[in-house]
């Protein structure tokens, strides 16, 4: 890998057409891409919580254009070789380092600076291209996650919030990966509340500093990193001249003198990237170096955690897809019983598991990239975060199984499977917890719904009789037994007919789903943000509807332009949308208020019972009473 | 604590003149039935029409399980035909909480084992039809009875010798399946079981405060260890040991505690366990009329939205909550236990508290001590009960007034 063939890319990128099936035929620069460009009206996933489908939104599934795609397959040529020939992944694991020259290579190959513009030295890629490099990198934990690091959290502050200065000055040496990037949000006592930050930055005498002062835990490429986005608490006179503790965001370099870190945290699994504590002595931050406005660091730090999420559903799905390719190779090959594994039910099971899984990863993830890459202000947090969601319990159980068929095979550390398992364990934990996100996609939904629906909730209580009569009836005609049609199917479909059931389904379930959540509204309104249970099921009944979602629009897609195979992927979507359909019917049922099917009462009790003795609480069963 | 001790002293002396009283007639001899002057009985559990033989056998100055055994070893080598064993038997159960053994399984069995065997078993129909030996059967229920009243379960080997004795249908049999059926499941009723022995004042003060606190983080602090500490307006030498109790919670409610309004020493109050009654004193506030209103800060969670900006309430159908009038309590910041209330111990709790607490350095404390623990044990003089409460300056710092 060498200097050339980033020359090589580097001129491969002319600008780009990105194409919108036929509703969007527009031609935009690349730069512009994050520049505002009039509301959209709302994003899919609030529409979901409505119980209606913007099929606009979702419908075509998005594709690049020929020469967009000429020039991916381009860039990703070198990268999968780099990525075959020269990343050695156990050598990482085991020295829990990643060797000089595999970085230089990575630098060379451009992967520092895929999103920055090309004005500053980037790649300037698109998401949905990004998301494509990303199954490769991510195909070496520690390296993906050293590039996330760098790009998708390190430098996005600078890059969605800074100015024409601090771009100017930063970005080319980020790009090129000569300076690398980090960002220090999380503290000993801060994990995702912002009130317990601690680190604290005062403005000097002279006001041309901030001196900050604090400490950071677990900040990826802590060690390696000259330039930190780092939040810190700094005093802010408000409107009504009282003084206010706000976070801000700066970058600090290394060069700014104060800074030092621990030695690098001994992981379970992304060994080889760099995790470590960050200390901030009196460190001097010039006043240009504030992200955006003083005091408006919490909505960098929001906007930030939300945009880098999505790369992790094709990074998941890369990682599959290569599992499955190993792992069938095993299994067509060892014999048991004059049988091949790949002989028995129960491993075939698996394989079919996998491929779902990774289909419905892989779908979802490029929807969500080229809802983003669309013009205007992409409002695609809510889906993001189902993308990371879906794709990193999956990773991990695919990751599960895989061993499974592996058998003792993949238990030892001889063979690269258990580094899979470890490594894509901490996919559930970072940028978010699983929960948090649940929590996030659902309080989102509802708040969006509950703004809408507040109106008619309140008449209805009140026994306004049109309303009510509104509702008995449509509950009747429900009960009767009525055809859910929003539009997918039929005339004005956009469902090819082969995935017809499946739309069905999923227009059933989001049609109930939007009813469920009316319910929910109108029994907890504001509380609805305690009943934490009730809101895990309502984002899971989100994923999988966008997750249907993703899949019948890619496999229409697919049918309709003859792609290779696309019987496999009609065949997929159908099972994982049947799959999802009664998965959905019973979380559906235990919204309900009197459904024998919830059993929270019972967990909140169990769990109240373990929680007071901080312990398990029943008797051994070979103890006796007399 | 104190009262405690009181109450056992008193007790042992008076147990000792029952002893000198019985200290001349003391015999060993079973079966003589000869005048003896008159023992301070047991207490009469039934009629007592029956003659007493057994009594003065019981009468010893040595009251322990060993002494128990020996007397019912001698009734039983005596006496191969074991003539009246339902006197002995119920002479036994009397006096067996004065020899301690009233809780003790293995004398239990030993008593059911005077019963000849073999002997009280019906044979036939009619036989069983009525009662059969029923003073025998009696008296095996009477001793199955007491095993009830002390919780004492009975085990295989009380199954087995009622069965020697009186077959599988009879009445002794019939209590104690009865037993057997209930006991088992009231095992665990309790969920704050409390050891058989707590006799280290420090082991029982710490199993108190943490009983009464409930919190599992609190840490127990032992402020004082019992030592032997001269009094100056005192001629005898007092034993004081301080036990606290805290938990991070409290420390932190403790702090946030407004320094202008002063902190209240309460007590004593009484905890009782099983026969044994404790005192300890409580750290807390009055209620403050004013309550805090929490405001979310909207920017305090990154990943997801605290609350919902919505103008829906939680429908009634849902509100599970009770109408509950609310006593206003004030917050308790820690609690203590102590061998004596005065003031002067409960200031150096205090002072012990304020190295976790500096607050308390410029909160003014106020011992409200209202009755003191020695009241309910008469035979003790006590000297604290006089009802204090020492209002204090809020210029002057807590410690000067602990050291006057």
């Amino acid at each position: 890998m060498s200097n050339l063939s980033r020359v090589v890319l580097r001129s491969l990128l002319v600008p780009r057409r990105q194409s919108w099936g036929a509703l969007q035929g527009t031609t935009r620069p690349v730069a512009l891409r994050l520049i505002h460009c009039g509301p959209r009206n709302q994003s899919y996933a609030k529409g979901l919580f409505l119980g209606t489908i913007n099929k606009k939104e979702v419908f075509p599934y998005p594709e690049i254009s020929k020469d967009e795609l000429e020039e991916i397959s381009q860039l990703v040529a070198p990268v999968e070789k780099f990525f075959e020939e020269e990343v050695d992944s156990k050598k990482i694991d085991e020295n829990a380092k990643i060797p000089q020259e595999t970085l230089e290579g990575l630098k060379n190959l451009g992967l520092f600076g895929i999103q920055i513009p090309e004005e500053y030295g980037g790649l300037g890629l698109s998401n949905t291209m990004y998301a494509r490099l990303g199954e490769i990198t991510s195909l070496d934990g520690s390296i993906a996650v050293t590039l996330a690091a760098h790009q998708a959290i390190g430098l996005k502050g600078i890059l969605i919030a800074g100015n024409e200065e601090q771009k100017a000055k930063y970005l080319p040496k980020l790009a090129s990966g000569e300076h690398i990037a980090a960002f220090c949000l999380t503290e000993p006592g801060s994990g995702s509340d912002a009130a317990s930050i601690q680190t604290r930055a005062t403005l000097s005498a002279d006001g041309k500093h901030y001196i900050l002062n604090g400490s950071k835990i677990w900040i990826s490429n802590g060690g390696l990193a000259e330039i930190f986005t780092v939040f810190a608490r700094t005093e802010v006179v408000d409107k009504d001249g009282t003084t206010k503790d706000k976070i801000t965001a700066f970058i600090v370099e290394r060069a700014f003198g104060g800074v030092t870190h621990g030695k690098a945290e001994d992981k379970l699994g992304i060994r080889g990237s760099n995790t470590c504590e960050l200390h901030f002595e009196n460190t001097k931050v010039p006043v240009e170096n504030v992200i955006g406005e003083v005091g408006g660091g919490f909505k960098v730090a929001m906007n930030i955690l939300n945009s880098g999420r999505f790369s992790m559903g094709s990074a998941s799905a890369g990682m599959i897809k290569k599992l499955i390719s190993m792992t069938a190779e095993y299994a067509c090959t060892r014999k048991q019983f004059n049988k091949k594994l790949s002989d028995f039910e129960l491993i075939q099971e698996k394989f079919a598991l996998m491929a779902v899984k990774a289909f419905v990863m892989e779908s979802m993830a490029y929807l969500t990239a080229g809802m983003m890459d669309r013009p205007g202000l992409p409002d695609c947090s809510v889906e993001a975060a189902m993308v990371k969601v879906f794709s990193s319990e999956g990773a991990w159980q695919c990751v599960s199984e895989a061993l499974q068929i592996l058998g003792g095979l993949g238990y030892m550390k001889d063979y690269p499977y258990e580094r899979y398992l470890r490594d894509s364990r901490i996919l559930l934990i970072f940028e978010g917890t699983n929960e948090i996100l649940r929590m996030y996609i659902a309080l989102t939904g509802m708040q969006h719904a509950g703004k809408i629906l507040t109106g008619k909730i309140k008449e209805l209580k009140r026994g306004n009789v049109g309303v009510v009569m509104e509702l008995v009836s449509k509950t009747l005609r429900d009960s009767i037994g009525r055809t859910v049609n929003l539009g997918l199917t039929g005339k004005d479909g956009v469902v090819h007919p082969s995935l017809e059931e499946s739309a069905k389904k999923l227009e059933e379930n989001t049609y109930c789903f939007g009813n469920a959540v009316q319910g929910l509204l109108s029994r907890f309104g504001k509380t609805i943000v305690d009943e934490q249970l009730a809101l895990k099921r309502v984002a899971d009944i989100l994923i999988n509807l966008y997750a249907m979602t993703a899949v019948i629009s890619r496999a229409s897609r697919s049918i309709s332009i003859g792609l290779r195979n696309h019987d496999h992927e009609v065949l997929l979507a159908n099972i994982f949308c049947s799959e999802a359909y009664y998965t959905n019917n019973c979380l559906l049922e235990q919204l309900g208020k009197h459904s024998v099917e919830n059993m929270d009462a019972g967990i909140r009790k169990i769990a109240k019972y373990v929680l007071e003795d901080q312990a398990y609480t029943c008797s051994h069963p070979l103890d006796r009473t007399f | 604590m104190r009262s405690l001790r009181h109450l056992f002293l008193a007790r042992q002396l008076f147990l000792k003149e029952q002893w000198l009283a019985s200290a001349e007639t003391h015999r060993t001899q079973v079966c003589r039935a000869v005048h003896s002057p008159p023992t301070k009985d047991p207490p009469q559990t039934s009629t007592g029409s029956y003659v007493m033989p057994y009594e003065d056998v019981f009468a010893q100055e040595q009251r322990n399980k060993a002494s128990f055994l020996e007397v019912i070893k001698l009734y039983c080598n005596k006496t191969t035909r074991r003539r009246g064993h339902v006197e002995l038997i119920e002479t036994a159960l009397r006096w067996m909480p004065e020899f301690g053994v009233e809780k003790d399984l293995e004398v239990y069995n030993l008593l059911l084992d005077v019963f000849p065997k073999e002997v009280f078993i019906p044979q036939n129909f009619i036989q069983r039809m009525f009662h059969h030996y029923p003073r025998q059967q009696e008296c095996a229920i009477r001793v199955l009875d007491q095993m009830e009243n002390y919780g004492v379960t009975p085990n295989r080997q009380t199954r087995f010798l009622l069965l020697q004795t009186f077959g599988e249908r009879s009445h002794p049999m019939k209590k104690y399946k009865r037993i057997m059926y209930w006991f088992p499941r009231f095992r665990h009723a309790n969920p704050f079981q409390v050891p058989e022995k707590l006799s280290d004042p420090v082991e029982l003060s710490k199993f108190c405060l943490q009983r009464i606190a409930a919190d599992r983080n609190s840490s127990t602090t032992v402020f004082e260890m019992p030592s032997v500490q001269e009094r100056e307006d005192e001629s005898g030498q007092e034993n004081t040991c301080i036990v606290g109790i805290q938990s991070p919670d409290q420390v932190s409610l403790l702090a946030e505690h407004d320094p202008s309004m002063p902190v209240l020493v309460d007590g004593p109050h009484s905890l009782w366990l099983k026969k044994t009654c404790v005192y300890y004193y409580v750290l807390r506030a009055d209620p403050t009329s004013i309550k805090k209103e929490v405001e979310v800060d909207p920017e305090r969670s990154l990943y997801y939205p605290l609350t919902l900006d919505l103008d829906l309430d939680r429908d009634l159908g849902d509100d599970y909550s009770f109408d509950v009038d609310e006593v206003e309590e004030g917050p308790v910041f820690a609690m203590c236990m102590t061998s004596s209330g005065d003031e002067r111990t409960l200031g150096r709790w205090i002072r012990g508290l304020q190295k976790a607490n500096p607050i308390l350095g410029q909160v003014p404390v106020l011992f409200r001590l209202s009755s003191s623990p020695q009241e309910l044990t008469p035979q003790v003089v006590t000297e604290y009960e006089k009802t204090r409460e020492v209002e204090e300056e809020e210029s002057e710092p807590v410690h000067h007034r602990m050291e006057q």
